[in-house]
C-alpha cells in the first residue's frame, strides 16, 4: 500500500542501471533486526541442549537449596528474564517453547499453501464452474472471523478425536497445525488465484499452449514457478500471522501448555507482583512476529508485490 | 439496486452454507442421537430430558431436516439450550451482545479520528520526518497481536500509572457513564489502536495518489488553500477503500476483540464463546458463531450500501452494469 512510491521509484531507476549488476546494500536496521532475530532464535531452538547458558525449562531454580518459586527471582543474572509461579526459568522458557511456535507456524504454512495455492490455481487457471464452486468455498470460510472458526475447528478436533479411533494419532500439536492451517487456505487462495488469473493471459502461456502444452504441463512448468516469489512472500507475512494465532489459542486456553500465549496467560494476574513473567514472553512473540512481517515486507517490494497483506 | 440485491444473494447464500458447515462440524462425531442430545446440551441431563431433547431438534434425523429446523428455529430468534448455564442460548447472547458492539464500535470510531489526521498529514508531508516514524509505528500496529498489545496497555495505564481498575467490569453507558469509560476505555483503546494503524497506511497511500491528479493541480493552480484542498477536496476522493476496509477489517477485529475480553475480563460474546468451547456447551457455540457471522455479514452489507452512496461513479458504474 504505501510501498506504492517507492516502488515507482525503483521501476523509474531500474532501466537507467545498465549494468544489472547487483550491488551490495546494507539492509536497513529494520531488515537487519529482523533476520538477525530469526536466526538467533533459530540457532538457539535448535541447540538449546547444548547451549549452557540455557538451562532446561522444567528445572526449577534454587538459590542456596531456596526454591524461586511464586516469582521470588526477578530479572538478572541468575535467571536472565527472572522466574515464574513455579520457580521455572522464564528465559529457558521461552527459548524452548519457540521450538512449537515455529514448528507449528512453518506446518501449518507448507500445508496451506499447498492446500490454498492448488484451490487456487486450479479456479485461476480454468475458471468457469469450478472457479465459482471453489470461490463460494473461499468465500464461506472467510466469512467466519478467522479466530473464530480457529477456535471452532481446535475444540471439535479434540472431541471428534476421542470418538472416531482412527484421528487417535493426532496430538494436541496436530490440532492446532491442522487448525491454523485451515485458517491460511482461503487467503492463499484467493491470492493465487489472483496472480494465476494474469499469468495465464501472459505471451509465454500463450507460447506454449500453441506448441501444444497440456494444461497440467502449463500450469506447473510455466504458472507455478512464475507463483513461488507471490506465494513466499504472502508466506512469510502469514507466518508471522499464524505464529500470532497461535499464542491467541494458546492464550486463550485452547492451544499448547508449551508456548509463549501459555506463559501470558498464566501469570497475566500477576502483573502487579511479576511483570517479568508476561513482559518477556510477549516480547518474544512481538519480535518474532514483527521479524516475519519486516522479511514479508522487504520481499513484497523486492517482488514488487502489491496487497501481499491479506 | 440490482447490485444491492445480487450482493444480497451472494451474502444469504454464504450465510446458509456457512450456518449449514458449522451445524455438521458440531454434530459430528457422535454415536447416536442421544449421545448427540448429550453433547449438544453441554452437561448431563435425566434420559427423559434427553429424549424430548433428540424430538424437539430432529436429532435423529439426517443433518439437512435438523438445519431446516435450526433455520426455522433462528427465524424466532431460538437457538437451543445450554445445560450448563440453565438458560436458553438466545438468553445467554441478548446481555452480551453490547459489550462487543460496543466494543467494536469504538475500534472503529477511535480508529478513524486517530487514521485520519496521521494519513492527511503523512500524504501532505510525504518522505519527511513525521511520515517516516508514523510509517513505521503503523507498520509495527498492523502485525502487532491483540494479546501483546493488551498487556502492555495493562502494564502502562493499570500496574504503572494506576489510571484503570484491573478487572474489568460490563458497565453500560445508560447505566453510569464515569464507569463505563473507566471499564471500557482501556480495551477500546487496545482494539482501535491495530485498527487506526491499518486505516492509516491504506488512507494515506490513497490519499498520495489522489493528490497527484489534475483536479488537486487545478486546485493549487487557482489558488485554493492547501487545507481546504487536503480536506475537502483529496481526503473526500480517498476515502473509498477505507470505507471497504472497514468491512474486510471486521473479521480480524472480532478475533481481537475475543482476546480483549478475555484479556480485561468484559463479559461479551467473545468470553461466551470461549467459555463455550471449553466446556462443550454446543448449542451455544453454533449458535453463537452463527450469530457472530451473521452480524459480519449484516455489516459488510451496510458498507457496501454506503460504499456505492457515497461514491456516484461506482454508483453509475453499477447502474449500467
Amino acid at each position: 500500500m504505501t510501498d506504492t512510491q517507492t516502488a515507482a521509484v525503483e521501476a523509474v531507476e531500474a532501466p537507467s542501471t545498465t549494468k544489472r549488476k547487483r550491488s551490495f546494500k546494507w539492509p536497513t536496521p529494520s531488515v537487519a533486526f529482523g533476520a538477525i532475530w530469526l536466526i538467533v532464535l533459530l540457532f538457539f531452538t535448535i541447540f538449546a541442549d547444548y547451549l549452557s547458558f540455557i538451562p532446561y525449562p522444567d528445572d526449577k531454580i534454587r538459590v542456596n537449596g531456596k526454591l524461586m518459586s511464586n516469582y521470588k527471582l526477578g530479572p538478572g543474572s541468575l535467571a536472565w528474564f527472572g522466574s515464574d509461579g513455579n520457580g521455572k526459568d522464564i528465559f529457558a522458557q521461552c527459548i524452548y517453547f519457540a521450538r512449537n511456535s515455529l514448528q507449528i507456524g512453518l506446518s501449518s504454512t507448507a500445508i496451506g499453501l499447498l492446500i490454498g495455492g492448488t484451490l487456487g490455481v486450479v479456479g485461476g487457471y480454468f475458471r468457469g464452474k469450478v472457479d465459482r464452486v471453489i470461490s463460494i468455498f473461499v468465500d464461506c470460510l472467510l466469512a467466519i472471523p478467522a479466530l473464530v472458526l480457529a477456535v471452532m475447528v481446535v475444540s471439535r478436533l479434540d472431541d471428534i478425536k476421542e470418538s472416531w479411533t482412527f484421528l487417535s494419532w493426532m496430538t494436541r500439536k496436530w490440532q492446532i497445525i491442522l487448525t491454523l492451517s485451515i485458517l491460511s487456505i482461503a487467503p492463499l487462495a484467493r491470492i493465487a488465484r489472483a496472480q494465476t488469473l494474469s499469468l495465464r493471459e501472459r505471451e509465454y502461456v500463450l507460447a506454449a499452449r500453441s506448441l501444444g502444452a497440456k494444461n497440467g504441463r502449463i500450469i506447473l512448468k510455466e504458472i507455478v514457478p512464475n507463483l513461488i516469489p507471490t506465494m513466499v512472500t504472502v508466506a512469510f507475512t502469514g507466518l508471522g500471522i499464524l505464529i500470532a494465532a497461535e499464542g491467541a489459542l494458546a492464550f486463550l486456553g485452547l492451544g499448547l501448555d508449551e508456548s509463549w500465549g501459555f506463559l501470558i496467560e498464566a501469570s497475566r494476574r500477576r502483573l502487579e507482583k511479576a511483570w517479568w513473567a508476561t513482559f518477556f514472553p510477549c516480547m518474544m512473540l512481538l519480535g518474532t512476529v514483527m521479524a516475519f512481517n519486516i522479511l514479508g515486507d522487504r520481499l513484497a517490494r523486492r517482488f514488487d508485490i502489491r496487497e501481499a497483506s491479506v | 439496486m440490482r447490485y444491492f440485491l445480487q450482493r444480497l444473494g451472494q451474502l444469504l447464500i454464504v450465510f446458509l452454507l456457512v450456518s449449514f458447515a458449522v451445524l455438521v462440524v458440531m454434530r459430528l462425531g457422535a454415536k447416536d442421537p442421544q449421545q448427540l442430545a448429550q453433547k449438544m446440551l453441554g452437561a448431563p441431563v435425566k434420559p427423559e430430558v434427553l429424549d424430548a431433547t433428540v424430538a424437539k431438534y430432529h436429532l435423529d434425523r439426517n443433518w439437512f431436516v435438523q438445519y431446516f429446523y435450526w433455520l426455522k428455529d433462528l427465524l424466532s430468534f431460538e437457538l437451543g439450550f445450554s445445560q450448563a448455564n440453565n438458560q436458553d442460548v438466545a438468553a445467554l447472547i441478548k446481555p452480551r451482545i453490547w459489550t462487543t458492539a460496543l466494543l467494536g464500535i469504538y475500534a472503529n470510531v477511535l480508529g478513524l479520528l486517530i487514521a485520519i489526521p496521521l494519513a492527511v498529514r503523512q500524504a501532505h508531508k510525504r518522505d519527511s520526518f513525521f511520515d517516516q516514524t508514523t510509517s513505521a509505528i503503523t507498520f509495527v500496529g498492523v502485525g502487532v497481536p491483540a494479546v501483546v498489545l493488551g498487556i502492555l496497555m495493562q502494564l502502562l495505564f493499570v500496574v504503572r500509572l494506576g489510571w484503570f481498575p484491573s478487572i474489568g467490569d460490563k458497565i453500560y453507558p445508560w447505566e453510569s457513564l464515569t464507569g463505563h469509560l473507566e471499564n471500557f476505555a482501556l480495551p477500546a483503546l487496545t482494539l482501535s489502536l491495530p485498527v487506526a494503524a491499518i486505516y492509516t497506511r491504506l488512507l494515506r497511500g490513497d490519499m498520495s495518489t489522489t493528490l497527484q491528479s489534475d483536479f488537486i493541480t487545478l486546485a493549487s493552480a487557482k489558488g485554493m488553500s492547501t487545507q481546504r484542498i487536503l480536506w475537502r477536496h483529496a481526503l473526500r476522493n480517498s476515502l473509498f477503500s477505507l470505507v471497504t476496509s472497514i468491512g474486510t477489517n471486521l473479521g480480524a477485529l472480532v478475533g481481537s476483540a475475543i482476546v480483549v475480553e478475555t484479556l480485561f475480563d468484559l463479559d461479551g460474546l467473545g468470553t461466551l464463546l470461549i467459555g463455550a468451547v471449553l466446556s462443550r456447551d454446543l448449542f451455544t457455540v453454533q449458535g453463537l458463531i452463527a450469530i457472530i457471522v451473521l452480524l459480519v455479514v449484516v455489516v459488510n452489507l451496510l458498507v457496501d450500501m454506503a460504499y456505492a452512496l457515497i461514491d456516484p461513479r461506482i454508483r453509475q458504474m453499477r447502474a449500467l452494469g
